[in-house]
């Protein structure tokens, strides 16, 4: 009986561990497993180094290693450097990320000077994985009403679905129930961004004219139609262009200029 | 007395739930995919309490969850509601002894609940309809689902059980899978 509870406890501390190995790894970007690069670089690097040596010896070009001292001596003096920039920089960053902070508190308003702007913080987001609701803590109380569009210093966020007096549901354009006319910014040409499932923050660009050249990093803007959104604001870039058979069919990827994942600080445009 | 402090001990782990799902959970996730705390819970509440009770819960979630964050009201309030009536067809049919039944239980009730709200959803709500998109979600967060599911399932057994006690009492019948 003691054994089969103490084979349980150990049974769910192994899944914990598999579940949070499978959530470090699912979410790590490959450009940040340099430390996993550094420890395959351990085993690797000897090797790869003898066989060069061995390659280059074999060509009569084996001077590389003659001066072994001087490079590592070099090698140390370089590490020594290398770790003060790396001081400098963790301090740089910091000072960076709190002049960014205090950036978007003071100059969000000035950048949006043409538009009667209230600005609001995002005290939730969407709990689902299949739709992109936050919620912001600005209400009727502050002049909120249904439909307005919500920007932050990099671009379109959404627009207000529904308003409480003290707090409101914004529906970010990446929500699949999301539809916006926009246009091409270099050629003016009319498109339909949709909110996609699609992994991070990307728009389907729909309806796109047969006559329409899209090109990659192209930006893309409100058109102005359709009642919520003013024309000219900034949602994202082309990423991706897919061709198919059909021409009318195509369609294009766009990445939004707001990164979602960190949005803190938005404004409501009110007039 | 017992089932007062019961439904406010319920009432209790279901703000620990939203608060887990808003904040722990929205970065804690397989490949950006976060798992469905309420219908384990809904199905919990449900298995445990009886069909009345699981019921009563998965109203109450819905419209909760519909208020606060969903885009319109009625989606959560159905999908929860479905999952309180499958949870109850599963206690009558099927035991809960064996770890494997109830993993099952919360991969079907999970398949239902995000299938229901997903068609509710192009219904209501004019959502583009992704198939494949929409298969690979489901199919990592049933994974993640079954994975919590593990995890909680010995204390779900002890707090179930007396929960059971007390609200069906003398009812249970011994039932085989």
């Amino acid at each position: 009986m003691y054994n089969k509870k103490k084979k349980g406890i150990i049974g769910i501390i192994i899944t914990i561990i598999i579940l949070i190995f499978i959530v470090i790894i699912s979410n790590i970007k490959i450009n940040n497993l340099s430390y996993v690069q550094n420890i395959f670089g351990f085993f690797v690097m000897p090797v790869q180094n003898g066989l060069t040596y061995l390659k280059n010896w074999i060509s009569g070009n084996n001077d590389f290693f003659t001066d072994i001292n001087n490079i590592q001596e070099e090698n140390k003096k370089l590490k020594e450097e290398n770790s003060s920039l790396q001081q400098s920089l963790r301090e740089f960053e910091i000072v960076k990320s709190e002049n960014e902070t205090l950036k978007e508190y003071v100059n969000l308003k000035d950048k949006y000077t043409n538009y009667t702007t209230i600005p609001a913080y995002v005290i939730n987001k969407d709990i689902s994985n299949y739709s992109n609701v936050i919620v912001i803590n600005v209400g009727t109380n502050d002049g909120i009403q249904v439909n307005m569009p919500v920007i932050s210093e990099k671009g379109l966020v959404g627009h207000i679905i529904s308003v409480t007096p003290t707090n409101a549901k914004v529906q970010t354009i990446i929500d699949t129930a999301s539809s916006i006319s926009c246009t091409l910014t270099s050629s003016r040409d009319m498109i339909v961004a949709r909110g996609t499932l699609e992994e991070g923050a990307t728009l389907k660009a729909t309806y796109i004219p047969t006559g329409a050249t899209l090109v990659q990093s192209d930006t893309i803007e409100t058109s102005g139609l359709g009642g919520i959104y003013p024309k000219g604001i900034l949602i994202g870039s082309i990423k991706k262009v897919i061709n198919t058979q059909n021409i009318t069919d195509r369609y294009a990827l766009i990445e939004t200029a707001v990164n979602f994942n960190k949005l803190e600080t938005v404004l409501v445009i009110t007039k | 007395m017992k089932k007062a402090t019961v439904i406010i001990g319920i009432f209790i782990t279901f703000l620990i739930t939203y608060f887990l799902q808003a904040n722990f959970f929205s970065w804690f996730t397989i490949a950006g995919i976060k798992p469905n705390l309420f219908v384990i819970l809904t199905l919990f509440v449900t298995l445990y309490s009886g069909i009345k009770i699981g019921i009563s819960y998965s109203i109450f979630f819905g419209i909760f969850l519909d208020i606060v964050i969903g885009k319109s009201l009625g989606i959560y309030i159905t999908m929860l509601l479905i999952v309180a009536i499958l949870g109850g067809y599963f206690d009558k049919n099927f035991s809960k002894d064996s770890r494997i039944t109830i993993m099952l239980m919360v991969v079907a009730s999970t398949l239902v609940f995000e299938i229901g709200s997903y068609v509710l959803s192009i219904i209501m709500l004019n959502t583009n309809v992704e198939i494949l998109n929409f298969i690979k979600i489901l199919f990592i967060e049933i994974i993640y689902n079954t994975i919590i599911t593990i995890i909680i399932y010995p204390i779900s057994q002890i707090v179930g059980y007396k929960i059971e006690d007390i609200f069906k009492g003398q009812k249970i019948l011994t039932k085989y899978f």
